[in-house]
Order: structure tokens, then sequence, then C-alpha cells
């Protein structure tokens, strides 16, 4: 029997969808099966970031109500072994779904993958409610921002009243904004969530240019945020577990070219 | 230039703009955990201010109330209210 993951945050725009897609490739490449699940019906995004837009035939509420078997809508990821894709559909409305649906096909794929990660759309309404209700564990993305936190902690509050265990993911952190004092560190963010951390990622300018592709970053990416996705894969899976997770720092050569104005602060 | 270069060897500044959001992050979070807005907790305080004036003469005004963060966890609201130094004599 597989585990359901939600990926989630309340806010939009801190990176759930390319969590998503890294934490799929980061699993599939240690060996797992993997189906990702764009729960973002109507705007669905997943597919683009993932590069497998053209490759759409069968979506999520198609399964769902019954026009084709999960199988025959799952797209398989020819760059991995083992990494499949559920799109959302995009002309579809949220209420075209309940939870209760979600949970069974949930249950379905939990029994022939490894790993089913729901990417939830941002907000706490009947889209969350559909994302989350089929989710052994959540995965909460935050960013070092007072918004992005707020949200967070609502989120947080929500499933913790259906017993969801809960991890934190703390994405864009610019260490050299840190070390300035004029961003929440990671350990500060943990602080007042008060949540266990699995991952931490730096921000990245290979982000953008990756997802331009549509290469996630985590495919054989050596950039620190790809390093840092295949480190959140490795503490998803159990591996690792005892190694904290590292703190993005900056060095004395770093500092000293941002003190002469030569290295962006 | 100055500020560049004592940055760079004693560290960030002292009052820093992480330091504030952490300190509205809690007090936000406080009064979102408890479902409590400013104006619920102004009714609450004069709720409380009369209920306290039955049993004791104290200036309603005087009577003060917030919520606490005591733990990343745990919130606590605190009340605090004048009371007469001596019995019968109006504190207010």
């Amino acid at each position: 029997m597989g585990r359901a993951i939600v990926i989630t945050s309340g806010k939009g725009g801190v990176g759930k969808t390319t969590a998503t897609a890294n934490l799929g490739c980061a699993l599939a490449q240690l060996g797992h099966s993997v189906v990702l699940i764009d729960a973002d019906i109507g705007l669905r995004n997943l597919d683009v970031v993932m590069g497998l837009e053209n490759r759409i035939v069968f979506h999520l509420v198609d399964v769902i109500q019954g026009r084709c078997t999960a199988q025959k809508a799952l797209i398989r990821d020819r760059r991995i072994e083992n990494l499949f894709l559920l799109p959302a559909s995009q002309t579809d409305d949220k209420d075209a779904v309940k939870p209760d649906q979600m949970k069974a096909l949930i249950i379905e794929l939990k029994a022939s993958y490894d790993y089913v990660i729901i990417d939830c759309p941002a907000g706490i309404e009947q889209g969350f409610r559909n994302a989350i209700a089929g989710a052994d564990e959540a995965i909460i993305v935050a960013t070092p921002e007072v918004s992005s936190i707020r949200d967070a902690d609502r989120v947080v509050g929500l499933l913790a009243a259906q017993s969801t265990p809960t991890r934190l993911m703390v994405n864009r952190i610019s260490p050299a904004m840190v070390k300035r004092g004029d961003m929440l560190s990671q350990a500060d963010v943990i602080e007042i969530l008060a949540l266990e951390l699995v991952g931490a990622i730096p921000l990245d300018d290979e982000i953008v240019a990756t997802t331009n592709k549509g290469l996630p970053a985590a495919i054989n990416g050596r950039s620190p945020a790809a390093r840092a996705f295949a480190e959140l894969g490795r503490r998803v899976a159990g591996v690792d577990v005892e190694e904290e997770v590292r703190e993005t720092g900056v060095g004395f050569f770093a500092r000293l070219g941002r003190a002469l104005g030569l290295s962006p602060a | 230039m100055w500020n560049e270069i004592k940055n760079f060897f004693v560290g960030a500044r002292r009052s820093t703009s992480k330091e504030e959001a952490k300190g509205r992050l809690h007090l936000v979070l406080a009064h979102d955990r408890a479902g409590i807005d400013g104006a619920k907790l102004q009714e609450l305080r004069a709720e409380v201010a009369a209920v306290i004036r039955k049993y004791v003469e104290i200036d309603p005004e005087a009577v003060e109330i917030h919520i606490e963060r005591v733990s990343p966890q745990d919130s606590q609201l605190r009340v605090h209210s004048p009371l007469p130094t001596r019995p019968g004599v109006s504190a207010g």
C-alpha cells in the first residue's frame, strides 16, 4: 500500500506545483513508483511544469465520472522510470469532484503505486477539501514571508482538525537576505508554525529556467534547488532521516563580495 | 560605505525587518488561532469589565485585555484590571 501526500499552502504562488513536480521526480529517481495528481481543476498547471502538456488525453474528472479508468488517464513520464501524471481538467468546475470520490480514487492508486502526490489548489474552499480528502499526510509549502506563513498556519489548523500529519517545506530562502536580517530563516518559520521541517529550498534562478523548458530541476539537476529537492525526496522516503536539513548559509567570500559590491545581495 | 564595512565586520544590524516580521506574525497568529479579531476582543473587554464591576468598584475603562503567546503552541487571554487600594474607595 502506497502513501498519499498532499502538497498545500493556503496562499497561491508559493511553489506548490514546482514542489510537487520536483518531489515526484526525486522519489521516482530513488526507485519508487509515483503518481502525481493535479487537483487544481479549472486551473491546471502541473502538466506544463512537468513538460507533459502535449500528451494529455484524459483527465481527473474523466476518471472520477467513470469516462475512463485511472490507468488509461495516467501519462507516463519518458525521462524517469515509474513516474506518472494524472492531469486536472481545464474546463470543469471545482465541484465536478467530491471528497469521497477523491478518496476512493487515491485508495485505488495506492494499491499499485508507492507514492501518490497531490498538488492542491490555493485557497481553503472546495478544491482544497477535495485535495486533502484522501491524503495520509501533508507537506505545507511556505515562503519566508508574513502572508505565506499566516495562510500556512490556517491550513495547518484545518489539517489538524482532520488529524492529518503535517510537515513543512520552506521555499525560496535567500541565504544572503537571511544573513542580513531581512528574511525569516527556516528556523524562524519552524518556530512560528511549530511544524517539523522536511525540506528547505533555496531561492534559485535555475527553477525559472527549468520550468520554462518543462524539465523539473530535480531531473539530474545540480543547482542548489535541485539538490535541495533531491534531499526533500530522501527525507520523504525516509532515507538519511538522521541527517538534519541543512541551513543554507552564506560563506565568507559571498559576504566579502557583497560588501565590496561585487555580487548581488 | 562606512556602514557596509561595519556590517561586514560586525554582522547584521540590531533591529532587523525579520524581527519585525516575527513579532507581527506571532500577534496575528495568536488572534487567528483563537478566532478572535480586534472588535470581538473589545466586546469581550467591555463585558468582562462589567462583570468585575458587579463585585468590585473599578473604572471599566482601565480594564485591559489581550492575547499573549506563551509558547509556539499556546496563547493565553490576559485580563488586567485595577483593584481599589482600600475597600470602598474608588480606584478610578
